[in-house]
């Protein structure tokens, strides 16, 4: 009986240990934390936000897994929505930077003025998608 | 005031930060001469003068620092190392708000943390861990599994460690002396905008560069 339970946390330890190397390594060459860091002109916090990332990716993983109850932050419920909000957002937008979907498409269509209305477009787009999506309940 | 055939050598960053007004070739690169005097005589020849506290950035050539060393020793070899153009920027003398700076270091950490929670949920979430831990534990143990087992835990145990490994750190321990990813793809990130600048104001031929009268850098916004 041991025995599997040895197999099974060898699985668990390195399902645990792969994941966690594909998904944060996705997040960070995405580049999201590093133009946050730009953004701010923090560029020196550099450490303190792979901290928050790491605790963040441990707790989230645990309060999923486990289901812990969380009713004592229910008045932080806005908080986590709009920050994983916006969280996501950027990745959305820094996943079509990386594969640089924009300068592609720019170039094809002989775009070069007005880019700004291009991305605020996209980014209207995607909060009306999103409401269209939670309102219908797809 | 003619020299003997003497060698300077000049190697600048391609990203400089001028803290004064008047900006000396000594402020922007670097340099190495064999004759002592000529070095600091030509680290203190005036190259810039930025107009008004305000921010400004130039991009300049390495060959208008040089024309402007000619000009004081036409005779004088000299020996670019570094980059070839430069870009200088001049922050003013306003003093970075350190409270505006708290709340914006502190709204990053927010968003880091709840975003990474977020993800690694959304993965668990989307590839059904639950289901697959659920999956295995019958096909290991040929019963369902009552509430959670060795899986989960050692799941998130292997998740933590995957993760510290990953960012090489934690808190102020680091474990190689390697720089952790972030700090990577920062100075990947920071690559690219200088070789931006550069270009774009190469583009709009604003660059100082020999053979241009202009010396109106942009304004920064």
């Amino acid at each position: 009986m041991w025995v599997k339970q040895i197999v099974m946390a060898l699985i668990g330890l390195s399902a645990g240990s792969i994941v966690a190397g594909g998904l944060f390594g996705f997040v960070v060459s995405l580049g999201i934390v590093s133009d946050f860091a730009d953004r701010t002109g923090t560029a020196n916090r550099i450490g303190l936000y792979e901290d928050a990332v790491a605790v963040g990716g441990i707790l989230g993983n645990l309060a999923l897994l486990y289901e812990f109850p969380l009713t004592m932050f229910s008045p932080f419920l806005g908080l986590f929505g709009i920050f994983s909000g916006v969280f996501v957002g950027c990745w959305a937008l820094a996943l079509a930077e990386v594969l640089n979907v924009f300068p592609i498409f720019l170039r094809r269509i002989n775009v070069t003025k007005g880019i700004g209305f291009v991305i605020l477009g996209i980014a209207v787009g995607k909060v009306l998608g999103a409401s269209v999506y939670f309102f219908f309940g797809w | 005031m003619s020299v003997t055939k003497e060698i300077l050598y000049i190697k600048g960053d391609q990203n400089v930060e001028v803290k004064s007004q008047d900006v000396t070739l000594g402020d922007l690169v670097s340099m190495e001469c064999a004759q002592e005097h000529v070095l600091s005589k030509v680290k203190s020849l005036k190259f810039l003068k930025i107009p008004d506290q305000g921010k400004h950035r130039y991009v300049v050539s390495i060959l208008k620092m040089i024309e402007c060393i000619h000009k004081e020793y036409p005779n004088l070899e000299i020996q670019n190392v570094g980059a070839t153009d430069i870009i200088v920027t001049y922050e003013g003398t306003k003093q970075k708000n350190r409270v505006w700076e708290a709340c914006q270091v502190t709204l990053v950490v927010i968003t880091c943390f709840i975003g990474a929670a977020f993800a690694i949920m959304a993965f668990n979430n989307d590839s059904g861990v639950p289901e697959i831990f659920e999956q295995i534990y019958e096909q290991f143990m040929g019963k369902k599994a009552a509430g959670f087992n060795i899986l989960e835990l050692t799941y998130s145990i292997g998740l933590g460690l995957g993760i510290i490994i990953f960012f090489n750190h934690f808190g102020k321990k680091k474990f190689t002396v390697d720089p952790t990813p972030i700090e990577v793809e920062m100075s990947l990130y920071e690559n690219d905008i200088q070789t931006t600048l550069i270009a774009q104001s190469s583009r709009r031929g604003q660059e100082l560069d020999v053979g241009k009268t202009n010396s109106n850098g942009s304004h920064r916004s």
